[in-house]
């Protein structure tokens, strides 16, 4: 089957949604530019420990995708890529790509002798900056292509300890920038998401009190691969903490920061939640809440964690965090079924912050509505969204948001050959 | 269930508040971040969350007998940190505004002075009272030149403003009764602690708002002095013992005079407050001009008369109406937040005092 005028579709973002359009549209016979910022597809679901509500780890459906991505002729991939500008009409973009330099070719074998005589560290925002990695680094256990990368604003001047360091002649210190263009029929941007920045929620503590982390932070510490392999350790003193409290709608539903829900935060607490049950039987968790929000098969997922006696759900929104001398934190909010407000002792705060819309450097053409996601309906246009950028959602529905999109950038190939353009 | 509960919404009450400052509160959705930013509620029955609620299902009844409404000193602290922008500092400043129509002795009167479209009529009747007395009233003879006695005689004005002024009180008395009634409790034991807080300012304390503390003190101090002075003079007049005016020396005249300059600087700061806030009602405004305009007519018009400037009896005629105007709505305007906050910071007293 030739699909349409027979131009590739270009793909914005390497996470699951992209991945999902990037496979999906290649099943369906049509060329793909998988275009990936970081060095490694795999995105925000790669770092995720475990899903909700199955609890299995994300290898499950991302290991899937790279195995139909792998050896796939139909596909593209370009990492360390961003898509510069973007030109022309629904079925003929001009797309350009500027491709930064990995400055390690396909002869790395991931030996991780260039990470071990780099002298240089990077911020890991793998890990949402809970630990670091060399100027040479592998971004991720699964990460696809498998190959490490070199980040050169890291590099000391003139070191060439890793080019020494690689029996392979893998590394390229040299390599620079390039724009490649390509026509394209449709632009599929699935960008996806950041969390919002807790330290903007200063009655939240974040960045006041050190024992106050974020959902995304939780999530990699309970992974194994995370920077504390799998334990839950407050930042402090590294304690296992038999007290936590999670705070519900850090910055979502909040005029003053997100107005809209994140949609995802009410069952990944409840995930976290079960995290640490799972970990440290004993541990006592408190979730403070506006309303759960677990629409659909998540309402099973919340019924089970409402039975657990060491789980306490509480609806008030937490409004103040201070830090008492031990670490611990006084969390004051009102018990508003019971009319009563209180200030409890906690010792970790996890604020469930909010899903921020991905669009950095998007070129124009995207359109953004009142919350900035690319959520504005474009009958018969090329530039589309899927995934997190398009709305705050789980992984499940940005798998199947992917699909759709795909769907519609066929439609828009298929349009612009039967008009004769 | 059990036992069903009838809600029972007022709609007029309802629709009043939406109309007077509540306009946002059905964008509450019951959160709790404005009982946590509130460093007035208390641990028990924190507000206004609930009352929000309340005002959403129209509850009149037990809204305008919860003593909690009366607790807020209006920072605004809940309104800025509300995450949906329902202002639940308004909504209580309305719901308080609906209390003293509701108590309002006589009702038409609470009416009467809450509407915008009677305005001119309230000021109206005491404009006609004092022309009345400035053309009619029998005048000292000789009258002396640049005394406000020559053209608004005491001995016509000093009856005049002690009926108002028992009116008011008795005004009050039915509508704090009414009140009384509708908490439940007679509210007794707590007034000592109540009165000792209002008098140091207390509560405004924890409001962490320096500015508004002082503001609120300077004009409360400085207007309970002059309403001694007032009584003292009206008293010394009538029983033929004072004689207006008061030497500058005299020991009553600078008592007046530093109460006055208390009251300038309050009802200045005050109107700075106000200026700024976007959500100011036609009631908060007629209190506060009525105020303000009291203090800056009176001691215009005392500068006028040491100036010897004519001028001074029209200043001091609309410093008459507006002392009316002040004295006779005061039951029915936000000055009786003072008699109710009172009887609620007394009940709320009393509870912690038990437990």
């Amino acid at each position: 089957m030739n699909s349409g005028s027979g131009k590739p579709v270009m793909v914005i973002g390497g996470g699951i949604a992209g991945l999902t359009a990037a496979v999906e549209l290649a099943d369906a016979g049509c060329a793909v530019i998988l275009v990936e910022k970081s060095a490694g597809l795999g995105g925000r679901v790669a770092r995720m420990h475990q899903y909700f509500p199955k609890l299995c780890p994300p290898a499950c459906g991302l290991e899937m995708h790279f195995r139909r991505l792998r050896g796939n002729a139909a596909i593209t991939v370009l990492t360390l890529a961003e898509l510069t500008s973007v030109s022309g009409s629904p079925g003929d973009y001009e797309a350009a790509v500027t491709v930064r330099p990995r400055c390690v070719t396909e002869s790395c074998t991931l030996c991780g002798e260039c990470a071990k005589v780099c002298p240089a560290e990077r911020e890991d925002d793998y890990n949402y900056g809970l630990a670091k990695t060399r100027a040479a680094y592998l971004p991720h256990g699964m990460t696809y292509p498998a190959l490490y990368a070199i980040d050169r604003t890291a590099c000391p001047a003139n070191c060439r300890a890793c080019v020494d360091a690689c029996r392979y002649g893998a590394i390229r210190l040299d390599e620079q920038p390039e724009v490649r263009r390509y026509s394209v029929s449709a632009i599929i941007a699935a960008t996806g998401w950041k969390p919002y920045d807790a330290s903007r929620l200063d009655h939240l503590g974040y960045g006041r009190c050190r024992n106050v982390v974020t959902n995304v932070m939780l999530e990699r510490m309970a992974a194994t691969d995370g920077p504390t392999a799998g334990r839950i350790l407050r930042p402090s003193d590294g304690k296992e903490p038999r007290t936590v409290a999670f705070v519900q709608c850090a910055g979502s539903r909040d005029e003053n920061h997100l107005p809209y829900c994140s949609a995802a935060c009410c069952a990944a607490s409840i995930k976290h939640a079960a995290y640490i049950r799972a970990l440290y039987p004993e541990t006592a968790i408190t979730i403070f809440y506006i309303d759960i929000r677990t629409p659909g098969r998540l309402e099973e997922f919340y019924a089970r964690a409402s039975k657990d006696t060491n789980i306490r759900l509480i609806k008030g929104k937490v409004a103040e965090v201070a830090e008492s001398p031990t670490g611990d934190l006084l969390v004051t909010a009102e018990d508003a079924l019971a009319n009563r407000k209180s200030t409890m002792q906690f010792e970790l705060v996890v604020l469930a912050t909010g899903i921020v819309p991905q669009t950095d450097g998007l070129p124009e053409g995207f359109r953004r509505d009142e919350f900035g996601f690319l959520n504005v309906p474009n009958r018969n246009g090329g530039l589309l969204a899927a995934g997190c950028v398009r709305r705050p959602a789980e992984v499940s529905f940005s798998v199947q948001d992917a699909t759709g999109a795909a769907l519609k950038a066929l439609q828009c190939a298929n349009r612009s050959v039967s008009h004769g353009r | 269930m059990a036992d069903a509960l009838a809600i029972q919404p007022d709609v007029r009450f309802l629709k009043r508040v939406l109309a007077s400052g509540g306009g946002d509160l059905k964008k509450c959705y019951q959160c709790a971040t404005c009982s946590v930013a509130c460093e007035l509620a208390p641990e028990e029955s924190p507000f206004p969350r609930k009352q929000m609620m309340e005002a959403q299902w129209g509850l009149k009844a037990q809204l305008l007998c919860d003593p909690a409404i009366w607790l807020c000193h209006n920072c605004g602290k809940c309104t800025e940190r509300c995450p949906r922008g329902a202002r639940p500092g308004d909504v209580l400043g309305a719901v308080r505004r609906e209390a003293i129509r509701h108590f309002a002795f006589p009702g038409w009167m609470g009416a009467l002075v809450a509407d915008p479209k009677w305005l001119p009529l309230l000021f109206l009747l005491p404009a006609l009272i004092f022309a009345a007395v400035a053309f009619w009233a029998p005048k000292p003879v000789p009258a002396p030149p640049f005394e406000f006695g020559s053209v608004f005689p005491a001995s016509v004005l000093e009856p005049l403003f002690f009926a108002i002024s028992g009116f008011a009180l008795l005004a009050f008395a039915v509508g704090v009764v009414r009140f009384a009634r509708g908490i439940g409790e007679t509210p007794s034991a707590g007034f000592g602690a109540a009165l000792k807080d209002i008098a140091a300012h207390q509560s405004f304390k924890q409001c962490d708002d320096a500015s508004m503390r002082l503001a609120h003190q300077l004009t409360m101090w400085g207007f309970a002095g002059l309403a001694m002075v007032g009584t003292a003079t009206g008293i010394g007049t009538m029983a033929g013992v004072l004689r207006t005016p008061l030497a500058l020396e005299s020991p009553l005249k600078i008592f007046a005079n530093l109460a006055a300059a208390a009251s300038l600087a309050g009802v200045t700061l005050l109107l700075a407050r106000r200026v700024g806030r976007p959500a100011s009602t036609y009631f908060d405004w007629f209190f506060l001009a009525a105020l303000s305009g009291v203090v800056f007519t009176g001691i215009a018009a005392e500068l006028l008369r040491l100036a010897e400037a004519r001028a001074m009896y029209g200043v001091y005629f609309v410093h008459l109406v507006l002392i009316f105007g002040l004295l006779l709505y005061a039951p029915y305007s936000k000055f009786a937040h003072l008699a109710y906050r009172t009887v609620a910071m007394a009940r709320s007293r009393k509870f912690n005092a038990r437990s």
